[in-house]
C-alpha cells in the first residue's frame, strides 16, 4: 500500500512540476507565434466546417459570422454539417445559402452514426481543398480568424491547426465564470506553453484547421472516438505531422451555463481521453515513429490527466488507510518539510497557473474567484472519476460509448 | 463559561476567519466587477492601415475648412473634438509649423496641409501629420504619424514613431528609423541604414538605385506556372537529420527537415520548405512555395521565393534576391530581418523586433 501511494505522489508531482514548467516558461520565456504576422499570401483555397446538430439558437450567429471575414470569398466555402437535426437549423441554413449564393454548400445529414466525428467524416465528400477549418456552431470568428488559422498550412510540417477559445457568457453565473478561469488557463498559459517548448499543442476541433493530405494519411475522421480532436491530435503526431497552436486566434464559445451540462461535457472529454490513451499511449512511448522524445514524454502526460482524477481519489483514500494502520511514510523532520513543501507549493499548482493567465490576459477582478476553483475542481474529479469507472465496467455492462450534444444557451435565435 | 460554548465559539471564530478569505471571491461574484468576455475585437482584421483609417476618419471633418484654406490661399488653427490643437496649411508656409518663440523646434499642431509640403531640417511633429500632397521631409526629423495622399519623402536620418502610409510611394533617405506600421499603396523604397519594423507595399524595394528599381521584380529568374497556393498541396519529404540539396539540383515536392538545411546555388524547390534549424540558401536558388526555419535563415544573393518566408528568429537577405511577385504578393516575417540593398519583395516584410536595411558588402 505505501509504495503505491508513493507512486501516486510522484506522479502527482511530475504534473505539479510540469504545471510549473509551463507556467514559469509563459511569464518569463521565448514566446512562439512563428505565423500570426503571415498577412499577405497567394491564399489558398479553403474548406470551412461548421458542426451542426440541432443549433437553431446558435448557427445564425456562425454563418452571419463567417460571411463578414476578410478571407477572399472565391476561396473559401462554408458547409454546414447539419447533423440530423430536428430543430430549425436546416431552415435557417438554407436561407443563407439564399442570401449568399456559390459560398455556403450545405450537407444535411439525416442518418448514419452518431457523433461529430461520423458528421465529418461524411461531409468530407464535399470537400475538395487541402486547408480545412472546423468549427462548432455555437463559436463566432471575427474578421480576420480565418487568414490566421490558414497561415501555418504554408509550412509543410503542419498537419493541424488550433486557435483560442474565449468564452463570451462568462458573467452568467459562478461556474461560466469558473470556466472562464479555466478556459484562460488551459489556452493562455497551457496550449501556448506546449507551442513554445515543441511540445504537443492539443488539436481542439474546433476554431481548428486540418491539411486534408495529413487527414488522408492518417485514415481520416475516426468515428468511434468520443474526442475526434484528441484522437486527431495523436494520430497527426505519430505520422510526423505538427499540431500547432496560435494563442492570438482568438474565437468566442458559448460555455455550459448548468453543472448537469458541465458534468456530461467533462465526462465524455474523460472518456475520449482515455479512449486515445488506450489507443496510443504505449505506441506514443516506446513506438517507432517521427515524434521527438519530449514529445513522446509530453504527449503522454497530456494522455494522462483524465486519468490523474482517480488516481488522485485513489491518493487520498490510500493516505487514509496508511494513516489508520498506524503506517508512518517518511519520518520525522522529512515527513513535515514534505507535507509542508507540498501544501504551500503543489496544491497551488494549477491555481498559479490559472492566476498567470489572468495576468497575461490583463484581466483583475476576476482573479478574486480563484479559491472558489476548489468547487469546480471537486466536480471535475469526482464526475472524471466517474467516467473512468464507467469505461472500466462497459465491457462487463454492455453500456456502448454514445456521444452527448452539448446544450445551448444563447436565446436569440 | 462552558466546554460548550468555548467550542461554539471556537467554530464560529474558525468558520468566520475562513469566510474572510473567501470575502474578495464573494464580493466579485455578487459586483462581477470583472465579468465581462475577454475583448476579442471581432472587427480587427490586422489591417496595417487600421490607424491610418482611424485618423483620416478623425480628421475628416477638416477637409472642408481645408479647401477653402487652399482657394484663398491662408492658414487657419482650431481645436478638435478631442482637444488636440489643429493647423490648416492652405499655402506651403512652413514658418507657421512653430511658433515664433519657440525654443525647440517643436511642431504641436495636427498639421493638415492642402499643398505640397517641404519639412524644414530638424522639426519634431508631436501631433499627426496629414498631407493631401507630396510630403517632403527635411533631415532628421521626428513624425509621430503620417497620412498623406500623394508620395512621401522622409530625410535622412528622420524618424516616424507611430505609423505612415501614403497613397503613392514611400521613400526614405539613408538612416531613417521606421518603428510600427509603413505602407503605401505603390512602392516602399528604403535606403541603406534604415530601421524598420511592419512595412506593406505592392513592392518594397531597398536601396537601388533609380535605374535598377524599374527592372527590379519584373523580370522573376524563374517563373512559376501555378499559384504559389498551389503549393502547399505538395507532396512532402520529411528528413530526420540535416539535408543538403545539391547546386542546379530540381526538386519537385515539399521538404521538411528536423535538422538543418542547405539548398545548393541554382536549386529549384518547387514546393515548400521547412527546416527546424538553421536553413541556407545559396545564390540563384529558386523556391516556388513557402520558405520556413524554426531558427535562423540565410538567403543567398539573386534567390527567388515565391511564397511566405518565416524565421522564428532572424532572417538575412542578401542582395539581388526577391520575395514574392507583383501578381502574388507574400509575407517576409521574423523578429529581426537584415536586408541588404538590392532586394526586392512584394507584400509585407514584418520584422516584429528590428528589421535593418544594410550596404551590400
Amino acid at each position: 500500500m505505501i509504495y503505491c501511494l508513493f507512486a501516486i505522489v510522484a506522479v502527482i508531482s511530475l504534473y505539479t512540476a510540469r504545471h510549473y514548467w509551463f507556467t514559469l516558461n509563459r511569464l518569463f520565456g521565448f514566446q512562439r507565434h512563428p505565423y500570426i504576422d503571415t498577412d499577405t499570401a497567394d491564399w489558398p483555397q479553403v474548406t470551412i466546417l461548421v458542426a451542426a446538430h440541432n443549433e437553431e439558437k446558435v448557427i445564425s450567429h456562425i454563418l452571419a459570422a463567417l460571411m463578414g471575414v476578410n478571407y477572399p470569398p472565391e476561396k473559401m466555402l462554408v458547409v454546414p454539417v447539419n447533423d440530423r437535426s430536428t430543430d430549425k437549423t436546416r431552415e435557417i441554413i438554407d436561407r443563407f445559402c439564399q442570401d449568399h449564393p456559390g459560398r455556403i454548400r450545405p450537407f444535411h445529414r439525416t442518418g448514419g452514426k452518431g457523433g461529430k466525428a461520423a458528421a465529418l467524416k461524411d461531409a468530407m465528400e464535399l470537400v475538395a481543398t487541402e486547408v480545412i477549418l472546423i468549427f462548432d456552431a455555437d463559436y463566432i470568428p471575427g474578421t480576420g480568424l480565418i487568414k490566421q488559422l490558414v497561415a501555418p498550412f504554408f509550412d509543410p510540417e503542419v498537419g493541424g491547426v488550433m486557435g483560442r477559445v474565449v468564452p463570451l457568457n462568462v458573467g452568467t453565473n459562478l461556474l461560466t465564470r469558473l470556466l472562464d478561469l479555466e478556459r484562460s488557463g488551459g489556452y493562455q498559459v497551457d496550449q501556448q506553453a506546449r507551442m513554445n517548448l515543441h511540445l504537443v499543442p492539443q488539436h481542439g476541433g474546433t476554431v481548428a484547421g486540418v491539411r486534408l493530405s495529413a487527414l488522408r494519411e492518417i485514415g481520416g475522421w475516426n468515428d468511434d472516438s468520443l474526442t475526434e480532436d484528441t484522437d486527431l491530435t495523436y494520430r497527426l503526431l505519430l505520422h510526423g505531422w505538427k499540431t500547432v497552436y496560435q494563442n492570438r486566434s482568438e474565437c468566442y464559445e458559448e460555455v455550459p451555463e448548468t453543472w448537469q451540462v458541465r458534468i456530461k461535457q467533462i465526462m465524455r472529454w474523460a472518456k475520449g481521453h482515455n479512449q486515445a490513451l488506450a489507443s496510443y499511449g504505449l505506441r506514443l512511448l516506446f513506438g517507432k515513429h517521427r515524434a521527438t522524445l519530449r514529445e513522446r514524454i509530453d504527449g503522454f502526460l497530456l494522455l494522462g490527466v483524465y486519468i490523474m482524477a482517480p488516481v488522485t481519489l485513489l491518493g487520498w483514500l490510500l493516505a487514509l488507510g496508511v494513516f489508520y494502520e498506524g503506517i508512518a511514510p517518511l519520518h520525522g523532520v522529512i515527513a513535515l518539510l514534505s507535507i509542508t513543501a507540498y501544501s504551500a507549493v503543489g496544491n497551488f499548482a494549477a491555481f498559479f497557473e490559472i492566476a498567470a493567465a489572468a495576468r497575461l490576459d490583463y484581466t483583475r477582478q476576476r482573479i478574486c474567484l480563484l479559491p472558489f476553483l476548489i468547487l469546480g475542481f471537486g466536480v471535475s474529479i469526482f464526475s472524471v472519476s466517474r467516467a473512468f469507472v464507467s469505461q472500466l465496467m462497459a465491457p462487463f455492462t454492455g453500456a456502448q460509448f454514445h456521444w452527448d450534444k452539448t446544450e445551448r444557451f444563447r436565446t436569440t435565435p | 463559561m462552558s466546554a460548550a460554548l468555548a467550542t461554539a465559539g471556537l467554530f464560529a471564530l474558525a468558520g468566520a476567519l475562513f469566510l474572510l478569505s473567501l470575502m474578495p471571491a464573494i464580493v466579485e461574484l455578487r459586483l462581477k466587477r470583472d465579468a465581462q468576455a475577454l475583448n476579442v475585437i471581432q472587427q480587427y482584421a490586422g489591417d496595417i492601415r487600421h490607424f491610418s483609417f482611424g485618423f483620416r476618419s478623425y480628421a475628416s471633418d477638416l477637409l472642408a475648412s481645408l479647401e477653402r484654406c487652399v482657394a484663398s490661399g491662408e492658414t487657419a488653427t482650431g481645436t478638435l473634438a478631442h482637444g488636440d490643437q489643429y493647423l490648416l496649411l492652405g499655402r506651403a508656409d512652413t514658418a507657421q509649423l512653430l511658433p515664433p518663440s519657440a525654443s525647440e523646434k517643436t511642431c504641436d499642431f495636427v498639421v493638415v496641409a492642402g499643398t505640397e509640403l517641404t519639412v524644414p531640417h530638424g522639426i519634431t511633429f508631436v501631433k499627426e501629420l496629414y498631407a493631401s500632397r507630396q510630403l517632403t521631409g527635411g533631415k532628421n526629423c521626428t513624425y509621430r504619424a503620417i497620412l498623406s495622399d500623394d508620395a512621401v519623402r522622409l530625410g535622412r536620418a528622420s524618424k516616424v514613431i507611430r505609423w505612415a502610409h501614403a497613397a503613392k510611394s514611400i521613400h526614405a533617405e539613408q538612416d531613417c528609423d521606421l518603428y510600427g506600421r509603413i505602407s503605401s499603396e505603390i512602392e516602399i523604397d528604403l535606403q541603406v541604414g534604415c530601421l524598420f519594423q511592419r512595412l506593406h507595399a505592392p513592392r518594397i524595394a531597398f536601396g537601388l538605385p533609380a535605374a535598377q528599381k524599374d527592372s527590379a521584380g519584373a523580370l522573376p529568374l524563374v517563373q512559376p506556372t501555378e499559384p504559389i497556393s498551389s503549393f502547399i498541396a505538395a507532396g512532402r519529404r520529411l528528413v530526420d537529420g540535416d539535408l543538403e540539396i545539391p547546386a542546379r539540383e530540381i526538386v519537385e515536392g515539399s521538404i521538411v527537415t528536423r535538422g538543418g538545411l542547405h539548398i545548393g546555388a541554382g536549386a529549384q524547390i518547387l514546393g515548400s520548405v521547412k527546416s527546424n534549424h538553421h536553413l541556407t540558401v545559396d545564390s540563384g536558388a529558386f523556391v516556388a512555395g513557402s520558405l520556413i526555419s524554426a531558427t535562423t535563415m540565410h538567403i543567398g544573393a539573386d534567390c527567388q521565393i515565391g511564397g511566405p518566408v518565416i524565421a522564428e528568429h532572424e532572417i538575412v537577405i542578401e542582395s539581388g534576391s526577391r520575395c514574392g511577385t507583383f501578381d502574388r504578393p507574400t509575407t517576409v516575417s521574423a523578429p529581426v530581418i537584415a536586408v541588404e540593398e538590392g532586394v526586392v519583395a512584394f507584400g509585407t516584410i514584418w520584422a516584429r523586433h528590428e528589421g535593418h536595411a544594410v550596404a551590400k558588402p
